[in-house]
């Protein structure tokens, strides 16, 4: 994780101090990323979701160097851990969640209610609203775990069997995990960008309420 | 699976937290500021250029015309200055032609009236100076001059010769 944290911001430092208005190729690549999690922010939060572009942002690139470091053979995958993945995912419904008693007060609980529901009906939308509610964190977790984890499960079978199947067979799985780490480095982009797009949509559900 | 193994879940919880607050507080401080300035700069910089190209453009445009106006119109007063010269011009050939007509003409005229006066006036001479030259020939034809008996003698004849004259 310290290598994480080192990594993701020497890159970004050091892109961030060149500051010129014709970029090098380190600094277009931060600016790719900032204008990217920029992109995603406007696309699902608005012009007003701006104002969390720095926690975003750190959670993008932390998820991403926790992917991508641990495909480094002998590093270990923070995010392939359920706490690790729990806890971002339980911090992020908890602002989500405090953003909007923040904005809305009371009328917060209102998102359980999706719009056009008959009264009636209420009884039963709200429980299945606030199941949904729960399983938000609690998918948002499982998801980049379970990549995380499969992945890497994966390529240790594919490995072992490398090892056990000797020369004369082994060539076959060992093929297969130079293929399959092309995939997890994609995965890896992927539920970053994943993780980071519902955390904004969360956070902009909280925002704009329906 | 170490993935569900509770044991350490408090100290991975821990250092995620911390790790994560780092990182958090670094790019907060120190990282976005200068890549977000850059990008606003850019933008700012691009916005600008384009708006000044733009109008940059329309000046120049507008020049254009400006000048095409000013070229057709420098033309037409061209044109206009060509025919009044040509006008002109011709004017004063015409009015140099008719003068120096005249003017031959009266030197002309001139010039006749001051050969038939010389012509006269010659002729005159000759007549007078034949009659002059016409006494001394006949001066020198007779020799001497006349003595007072000849010119009496002269005159009388003279006289008779009128006085028959006047009888006949």
């Amino acid at each position: 994780m310290w290598i994480v944290v080192g990594v993701a911001s020497l890159f970004l430092l050091k892109a961030g101090a060149a500051k010129s208005l014709v970029p090098s190729k380190l600094q277009s690549l931060a600016e790719l990323l900032v204008e990217f999690i920029q992109g995603i922010i406007q696309d699902t939060m608005g012009a007003s979701g701006m104002r969390y572009f720095p926690l975003i942002g750190a959670l993008f690139l932390f998820i991403l160097f926790c992917n991508l470091l641990g495909l480094i053979p002998g590093s270990y995958t923070v995010t392939s851990q359920i706490v690790a993945t729990g806890v971002f995912a339980i911090g992020v419904y908890a602002l989500s969640l405090v953003i909007g008693f923040q904005l809305h007060g009371a009328k917060f609980l209102g998102i359980l209610v999706p719009p056009g529901t008959p009264g009636w009906l209420l009884p039963l939308m709200i429980p299945i609203e606030l199941i949904s509610q729960i399983a938000r964190p609690i998918s948002l977790a499982v998801r980049l775990f379970a990549n995380m984890t499969a992945g890497h499960v994966i390529l240790g079978v594919l490995f072992g069997l490398t090892i056990a199947g000797g020369l004369l067979i082994g060539w076959l799985p060992f093929s297969f995990t130079i293929v399959l780490y092309g995939l997890e480095v994609g995965i890896a982009f992927i539920q970053a960008y994943i993780f980071t797009v519902l955390t904004c949509v969360y956070i902009g559900d909280a925002i704009h309420l329906h | 699976m170490p993935q569900f193994d509770s044991h350490f879940f408090s100290s991975l919880i821990f250092w995620e937290v911390l790790s994560f607050s780092i990182l958090f507080w670094i790019l907060y401080k120190y990282a976005w500021p200068p890549i977000l300035e850059t990008l606003e700069t850019r933008e700012r910089k691009i916005r600008e250029s384009l708006d000044q190209a733009e109008q940059s453009r329309a000046t120049a445009e507008q020049k254009l015309k400006e000048y095409e106006t000013k070229l057709q119109l420098a033309a037409k007063e061209a044109e206009s200055l060509m025919t009044e010269a040509k006008q002109k011009s011709q004017k004063l050939l015409d009015e140099n032609q008719q003068r120096l007509r005249a003017d031959s003409d009266r030197i002309k005229e001139e010039a006749t009236q001051d050969i038939e006066r010389e012509r006269r006036k010659a002729l005159e001479d000759i007549k007078s100076q034949t009659a002059d030259l016409a006494i001394l020939v006949a001066e020198k034809v007779i020799g001497r001059s006349l003595s007072n008996d000849d010119h009496r003698r002269f005159a009388q004849e003279a006289l008779a010769e009128v006085a028959a004259h006047s009888k006949s």
